[in-house]
Order: C-alpha cells, then structure tokens, then sequence
C-alpha cells in the first residue's frame, strides 16, 4: 500500500536538467544581466516553488500522456468534452442572513430570477450547534448567516418553495446530519419523494479540524455521522450530495496552494475509504464526492493548481480505488476568491485582484464560482459590491473570450511544468501523510495545522520585511488611511430568534421530544446503527438543534484542538 | 506584596498568591530564596507525579483525566507544564493548558505553565522550586509534565516520586523507548490512546522490556483518555509505587541530595559570571590587538594577572621559530 | 548567555492570547503567538471557544501581564467588556487588556474607556502590536511590583 505513493513519486522529473536552459543563461541571459542589471527578489510563488526566467519544452514530459484531450481521463484539461461552450459555469452567489423570513424572501427573489441553485449559509451558532437562547450564542445570532434553531426556522426558509423543483447547497459541516434531517423531513412534509431531492452539504470534518475549526465532537465521531449519511443517502436520496470537499478554508487558513491541493486531496481520498470500509462501492459514492478550491492571486499557480487536482483525482481514483465509472474520477469543483489577498486599504483594487482570480478559476476549469465583494475585508458586502463581483464574473464570460476555448494554456511550457511540480508536492505530502498514520492521525498530531501557520508566519514576515509586496498595504502606501468598519450588530433577528425558540419550546410535544433524543441516544451507542433515521425523527418532533448536538455532547464528548505553535 | 503575605496567601492555598508567588520563584533572585526558605517547614507532604514521553502521546490529554480522578477522590492537584523556549529569541509557547482547560474550570484545579528557559533536561531550572510553592499550598499530587522531547527528558527522574512515561501505539514509539534509555526512567508506564488497531502490541513490547529496578517492579497500564478507560488503574498504580516509596524512603533523600546539587551549582554559577564580568572589564583587549597576540594567551594572561598568579609574568606569550 | 550578565534574569513578558466568543478564526492569533514569542515573550494561547470566565482564571494562575483579545466575528463589544467585568470583579488591577480584530472605528474609544487598548484591525503591521503589547505589559509589572 505505502509505495502507492512512493511509485508515483518516481515518475516525477521535474528538476532534471535543461540544456538548452543553461546555455541560454551561460551565453545570453547574464551577459545582459551584468550590462543592464535586473531586479534583484526571490521569484517563488506562495508554493515556495522557485520559479526559473522562462520555461521551454525540455521541461515538460509525457505531455501527451499526462494530459489527454477534454472530458478524457486524466482530466487534466476539464471534465467536459465541451466545457463552457455547453454551458458556463454557475455563478454561484451566497445568500442566508438574518432571520429566516429574510432568507426566504431573498431565496424567492432568486427564484422569480430564474435561480434554481440555492445557496444558503448559517451562522456561527448554527455552525457549532448551539441554539439561539444560548448563552454563547449571544451577539452572533443571524450575523454571517441564518440561524437555525429548530425544523420551524427551516419550515420558514422554505416556505412557498417546491423542493422537487430546487437543489440547496448548504455551507454547513459539524451539524450537517441534523440539517439534512431537517430538509428531507420538508420534504416529506412537501410530499417530495426523497430520491427528487437535491442539493449538497459541506460536511468536510476534516477541513474543519484542520481549518475552519467548528465541531462539536472528537473527529472520530463525526466521521461515524458523515459514514451514516453517506450510506444512508446513496441508498435513499440519489442526489443529494453529502460531502463538498473543501480546501478553501485550509488556504484562507494560511496554507501555500500546494498545501491546500494536498490537503484538500488527502481528505477527499479518506472519504472515499471511509465508503468504502462501509461497505459501499466506490463507483456508487465517489461521483456525488465535489470540492470546493480557492482562487489566490498567483496566477498560474492557481491554475496549475485545479489542473494537477483533476489529473491527481483521477488517476488515484482509477489505479488506488480501482473506479470503473468515469465520473467516479472527475474532479467537480466549486471556486471562490480569496478573502485573505483583499486589502482594506484602498479597497477598488480588490475588484482587480478578484477580476485576475476569477479569470485563474475559468482558465482552472472551474464547474461554478463566488467571487468575492470589494469591501468584504471589513464588512458584510454591501448590495453596489456584489453585484460588481458578479459583474466581474460576466464580463469574463461574455466579453473577455477566455471561456470560448477549452484548457487555452495547456501546452504552455510553464503552466505544464507547474502543474507537474504541483502534482509531486502533492504527492509527496501524500506520502509523509501516510507514514504518520494517515490523514486523520496527522490532523490529530496537529501536523497539517502546524505545516499551514508555518506557511501562515512566514508569509507574514515576508510582508513585513517586504520580500511580499501586498499593493496598499506595504508599498504605494497612501497616508492617512484608515480601515473604514461597517460591521453592524442587528439586535432584532437575536430577539426574534430566541422569542421563536421559546414558543417552539412552549407547544411541542415534550414527550415525543424525550422519546426521539433517548432513541438518538441509543442509537448513537451501537456503533451498527445508522443515525440518519433518528435525526429525521429528532427533528421531526421539533428537538432543538443543540438538544440533538447535545446528544452527541454527552457520549462522544467534546474535543480540543492539539496544540501547534 | 510583602514576604509575610505571601508565604501567608500560598500556606492558606489562595490561587491569585500562589500564581504571584510563582513569577518571583522565576525571577530566580534573593527574593525568591527568601520565600523557599519561609515556606521550607510547610513542605513535604506533596506526592509529585512527573509526566513524560515523546511528542504527540497525549499527556496533556492524559493530565486532564488523571487530575479529573484525583479531584473527584478529594485529592487537591497542582499541575506544573513545561514547555521549551525559542533558542533564537528566549521567548516561549506555553500550549499546554488547551487540553485541559475545561477541567481545570470545572474543578478549580491551579494549573501553572513555565518556559524551561533553554535548559535541557526537560525542566526549568525554577521547577524545584516552584513544586515547593504548590507543596506549601497544601497539594496532595502534584503533576509536572516535562517539555516532552522525548529522550532527553531524564531530569523528572530526581525531581519526581513517581515517573511516568507515557506512549502510544504505533508509529514505534515503543521502540523508541526502549531503544532510547526511557525504559530506565519510568515507575509506570502507559500506553494511552488504546482504541488503535495496534495498542496491543505496543503494550507487549513494553511488557516485555520492564525490569526490577531498586525492588520495585514498573507497571504497564492502558489508557483510553477519550472514555476515561484504564484510569483506575493507573490510579492503582500510582498508588502502589507511593507506598511502595513510603516504605523503601524513595527518592526524597535523592532528591534533596539533587536540590542541594543544585542550589550550589547556581551559587558557583553566579560566582564564575560575576568574576568573569569583572575579567571583561579589566582588559585592555584593544592593545593586545595591536601586539598581534592570539586569543588564547590574551585571555590566559588577563586571568593571570587578576588572580595575583605569581607565576603571571611567566606565561609563555609567543612561540619563536 | 551573555557574557557577564547577572544569572537572575528579568522574567520576560507574559502574554494570554484569546477569542472569548465562538471565532474559529485563529490565523491571525496563531502569527501573533509566533511573532510575540519571537520578540521574546513568553505567549500562552488559550485555545479555541474559551468563555470569558476560563480567560480570566487562566490569565490568573499563570499570572500574565497582559491579555491579548480578538475577534472577527464583530462580538467584541460584548466579550471584550466580560473579561474586563470579570477582571474587575476579581480586583485584577495588574494584567492590561489589548484588544485586536474587526472592530469599528465608533467602537473604539468605548474599548478604551473601560480600558482595552490598541484594538488593531487586519494589515497592522506585526512590529506595531508587539510594541504596544511591550509598553502595556512593562506597565503592567510595574504595577504587580509595587
């Protein structure tokens, strides 16, 4: 098992010798180099990969091999034969705020618009699984999402709203199962047969460990959560996808972009596992498996990036896993721009800075996209800046022609070797990855969070010596700025959240409440049980979503994260 | 704050003087000896526990549940975590507490992390001292978790009761240990995370490799920190090796052997750097820059001269070939 | 060791780092460990999700100088003034309070009222908020020597 990895190692060449290169350099390059001089800075991306002047053909090999022609394995080119010319990607944009009457009337307006994508996020309670009269939850309520306190506030986001007619992707992860309960039982309610149901969860735990960091339990629990829901929706609800695998985080965590690719991998392939230990048949789960990357401002890093993510996805699907069905080894993927390159120093120039990393999305071959608000870097975006971020977008699809031909920088001699050397990072995280254990023994050891904030610091001093230029911020600095803060605390959706909760609380059953948290309980003890069905039913009696977290609180306990600086 | 109200606050067992207490101990100065030699008579009644083994163990975690036990059997902890500082720049990062806090909240149990200020060993150099601080305090147990590099951990040895050197399954940390001298210093040993595959085997390894040591026999023991399991018996085991201690005089006379080692060490210490600051300032370095002379006999001359050598104008000042 | 110098060192500065409110978001504090811990500090980060009480035993029986606090999350008003509460309440006179994350300029001046300082937001350099923790932190042990 361990060579795996170790053979595919060995088909890496990318340091090897380039004659023609160093002849260029002896006899052209330097002589002009002493005559004019040049700029003296380390040329390396945030890969620390150190990039030469210019790249030619001896630099690449077994191109055509490694990158076969669009929508053939390995992908590396796209997943479809025709990509954008068969349909752009989906320009998909967040909503969920406030209260969950704010949220349905938005999903409304986005259905009168011919939406049928929905997207809705959560808030930190939420997140967490603590409810809105919750202590904790103070201050928080609805701020950078919905609050979901019990199946009415889903009752409500939904309401009006067929569930056979949309697909719903949910940005949750920890409460995930809980969430999914509360959508089937709507569905139910609705009347809609679960195998009409669409839409996708996050429910990447292991980002969450090693990133985002919101659970609730010990990683081994959730992983038990995510197995039940993965082998009770492909035998129940054939749409719906249960895990979006996320890399985005671990990259706005700090991490270089080949960290991010690695990483983000690593966790999909112990997913993958994961349905395969439960039984299940790798060509049943793995095509509803997406990812979801993130767009930073090296350009080519960027897009080498996605590039070496397709071929490494299928090629470890095809020779590790042994998938047979081609759409088990295509790599699906949503993009959103980088939050952590926007400035709030002269904030328009984080349209540009956006604009260079939705294009390195659509040159990566992205399937949809969120590009980011130029005022996001200190405040909730304001209408004018989203609709600039999705204006950006359809300028590049309809004006710029980058969109009109498939995978246009394949074959560049750089982008090609970029993507080699990407793909043998990777892989060689693969391996140290392994030797500790694998994926889930490394985050628990607190090493892949200790490689991302070693990336994380160093970038941060590179700034400030200035070895990284961030425009605005330490060079062609303007004076006298200052950060402009629009963040707000609205109290009312706090209050009319827990007046809910209590009402809720006030004329539910108690007794088929008690009934369906000591069934979970039980449930969550054999380890055989599958706790999907229990969730539904938990929600169904309008069990709070921290009444059932609890659950899970008290058998499994909570977790604390190792320490790594 | 004056010495009475100290050493009144940390024999009364009040947090807040006890944590104050504890930063003037690190201060390592006159004051700090004042309040070691007020507090001295209180001491002694502390069985100290010290933690130790490779990185990534889970001892923290461990330290947690154990100091949870120990509590909940009305037994008053103090837990002591040393971490390593920054060679480069002296600072540190104290980490340990993350694992605990919610216990250490829960039962008000005093928790103090200190930076082991470059000294190898596994320890700070205040250590000794701190430990009487919290033994003053009125503490039953006191848990010290060393710095946690592993093999070089070995100065717990004088200063703890009973050694507890901790490892998982797996990735050869058995191996490690008993390649590495560890199997040399522990009373107990535990094999913690045992819901993994290959905790068996890690415990046979270890079982296999104790021996007898000053009549007292190690005990193996597995944990299981996540539900708590083993923890009885570790708790057992503990208990045994304090008897067993009790009866043979365990280390006390060790350790205060070590204590005294060690007061003197720092006496001669500052004595040397205190001479060799005076050494610096007497030299006329620049003018023997000018003769061209190598170090060496530079700097054997000015000890010469400083310490009235009679024999000072006879070093050798150069070789003539 | 510098040759020469005294054995009894200055203890250096101690600084607790925290986000006393639900904010997984720790990029920012884990550079400011490093950074502070390169300056030469000793740096105690208090894990995710600690309550505003737990901020205020740890810093406490580790008997820091100065508590560092942030948050992005935009519940500052609320936390921030909880540990200076708590503080108070205990009769905690000698640990300063620095603030830093996503905090509104309007809010500022009341951060400083009940005493929490510097309260810096993203992209101040790292240099700024390791001198202004120093100042506060030398004020601090003076105040504890007294």
């Amino acid at each position: 098992m361990d060579s795996f990895w170790k053979k595919k190692l060995e088909g890496f060449n990318t340091e090897r010798k380039n004659e023609e290169y160093e002849r260029w350099v002896a006899s052209t390059l330097a002589p002009w180099n002493r005559q004019t001089g040049y700029r003296e800075r380390k040329y390396q991306n945030s890969s620390e990969i150190t990039i030469k002047e210019v790249y030619t053909k001896e630099d690449v090999q077994d191109l055509e091999k490694k990158l076969g022609m669009p929508g053939e394995y390995p992908f590396t080119r796209g997943i479809y034969p025709n990509m954008y010319r068969g349909k752009l990607w989906t320009m998909r944009m967040f909503s969920g705020f406030g209260t969950p009457e704010d949220t349905n009337r938005r999903l409304h307006y986005l259905i009168e618009n011919g939406e049928t994508g929905l997207s809705i996020a959560f808030d930190m309670p939420t997140l967490y699984g603590y409810d809105a009269d919750n202590p904790r939850s103070e201050g928080e309520i609805g701020k950078c999402g919905v609050n979901v306190s019990t199946l009415r506030d889903m009752e409500t986001i939904f309401k009006g709203i067929d569930l056979s007619k949309v697909s719903t992707s949910m940005t949750i992860n920890a409460p995930a199962a809980i969430l999914t309960a509360m959508y089937l039982a709507i569905a139910k309610k609705q009347g809609v047969p679960f195998d009409k149901v669409s839409g996708t969860v996050q429910a990447d735990i292991l980002k969450e460990y090693i990133a985002q960091k919101e659970w609730m339990y010990p990683p081994e629990a959730h992983i038990r959560i995510i197995r039940d829901m993965m082998v009770y929706c492909t035998k129940n609800v054939p749409k719906w996808n249960y895990i979006s695998i996320s890399g985005y985080h671990i990259r706005e965590a700090g991490s270089s972009a080949v960290q991010e690719l690695a990483f983000t991998l690593a966790d999909g392939f112990y997913y993958v596992d994961l349905g395969i230990k439960a039984g299940l048949n790798v060509d049943d789960f793995a095509p509803r498996l997406s990812f979801f990357f993130n767009s930073s401002i090296n350009f080519f890093e960027e897009i080498a990036k996605m590039r070496a993510a397709r071929r490494i996805w299928a090629t470890v699907m095809k020779e590790k896993y042994g998938a047979k069905n081609p759409r088990s080894m295509m790599l699906r993927f949503h993009t959103q721009t980088s939050g952590y390159t926007l400035t709030w120093q002269q904030p328009l120039n984080n349209i540009i800075r956006t604009t260079i990393e939705a294009m390195a999305a659509v040159l990566g071959g992205t399937q949809s996209l969120h590009t980011n608000s130029y005022d996001e870097a200190w405040a909730l975006p304001s209408d004018g800046a989203v609709k600039v971020a999705l204006r950006t977008q359809q300028i590049i699809a309809e004006e710029s022609g980058i969109p009109d031909v498939i995978d246009p920088l394949g074959g560049s001699y750089y982008v090609e070797w970029l993507t080699d050397k990407m793909e043998e990072e990777a892989y060689r995280y693969f391996d140290r990855i392994e030797s500790m254990g694998g994926i889930l023994e490394a985050i628990k050891k607190g090493y892949i969070q200790k490689e991302i904030a070693d990336t994380s610091y160093k970038r941060q001093k590179r700034l400030e010596s200035g070895d990284e230029i961030m425009v605005g911020v330490n060079k062609y600095v303007e004076e006298g700025e200052e950060p402009i803060n629009y963040l707000k605390i609205d109290k009312k959706a706090e209050e009319a959240q827990i007046a809910r909760l209590r009402e809720i609380k006030r004329t539910r059953d108690e007794a088929k409440v008690k009934k369906a948290l000591e069934d979970l309980r039980r449930a969550m003890l054999d380890d055989n049980e599958n706790l999907m069905p229990y969730y539904i039913r938990a929600v169904e009696s309008y069990a709070t979503v921290q009444e059932i977290s609890d659950v899970g609180r008290e058998i499994f306990g909570s977790w604390k994260e190792p320490v790594i600086v | 704050m004056d010495t009475l109200s100290i050493v009144r606050g940390i024999t009364a067992g009040d947090q807040r003087i006890v944590a104050r207490a504890i930063s003037i101990i690190e201060e390592d100065n006159d004051r700090s000896y004042e309040i070691i030699r007020s507090i001295y008579g209180m001491t002694g009644h502390a069985h100290i526990i010290g933690i130790t083994g490779p990185p990534g163990v889970g001892k923290s975690t461990m330290i947690g549940v154990l100091s949870r036990k120990l509590t909940e059997m009305g037994k008053k902890v103090s837990i002591l975590a040393v971490d390593a500082s920054s060679p480069f720049s002296g600072g540190t990062i104290l980490g340990n507490r993350i694992r605990m806090q919610d216990t250490l909240s829960r039962y008000g149990i005093y928790m103090r992390s200190v930076s082991n200020r470059g000294m190898t060993g596994g320890l700070s150099r205040s250590t000794w001292n701190i430990v009487k601080v919290l033994d003053a305090a009125g503490s039953d147990f006191i848990i010290i978790e060393t710095v946690g590099a592993g093999q070089s951990d070995i100065d717990i040895v004088y200063l703890a009761d009973t050694v507890i050197v901790t490892l998982a399954p797996g990735l050869g940390d058995s191996i490690q240990a008993i390649k590495s001298g560890m199997m040399e210093i522990g009373d107990i040993f535990v094999i913690n995370k045992m819901d993994r595959e290959d905790s068996f085997f890690a415990l046979k390894d270890i079982m296999d490799n104790v021996y007898e040591r000053n009549g007292w026999m190690p005990r193996v023991v597995g944990t299981n920190s996540l539900k708590g399991e083993g923890y009885d018996d570790l708790i057992r085991a503990i208990d045994d090796h304090r008897t067993f201690s009790v009866a043979h005089g365990g280390k006390r006379r060790i350790r205060y052997r070590e204590e005294v080692r060690l007061a003197l060490s720092r006496i001669v210490e500052r004595h040397v750097w205190k001479e060799f600051g005076k050494l610096l300032e007497s030299g006329e370095m620049d003018s023997y820059y000018d003769e061209h002379l190598d170090p060496n006999t530079v700097a054997t001359e000015i000890f010469a001269q400083n310490n009235g050598l009679s024999q000072g104008n006879s070093v050798e000042r150069r070789v003539e070939f | 060791m510098e040759a020469g110098k005294n054995l009894s060192s200055s203890r250096p500065i101690k600084v607790l780092l925290a986000k006393p409110a639900i904010d997984g978001h720790d990029r920012g504090i884990f550079v400011l460990a490093r950074a502070l811990r390169d300056a030469g500090m000793d740096v105690i980060y208090a894990g995710l999700l600690p309550t505003p009480e737990q901020v205020v035993d740890i810093a406490i029986s580790e008997d820091v100088d100065v508590i560092g606090l942030s948050l992005l999350n935009g519940a500052h008003m609320t936390a921030f003034k909880k540990v200076v509460d708590l503080l108070k309440e205990r009769g905690v006179e000698d640990i300063a309070v620095v603030g830093g994350g996503i905090i509104p300029d309007d809010d500022k001046p009341k951060l400083e009222a009940i005493g929490v300082t510097g309260n810096y937001g993203p992209g101040t350099p790292l240099s700024t908020i390791i001198e202004h923790i120093r100042k506060r932190g030398e004020e601090a042990r003076k105040k504890k020597e007294m």
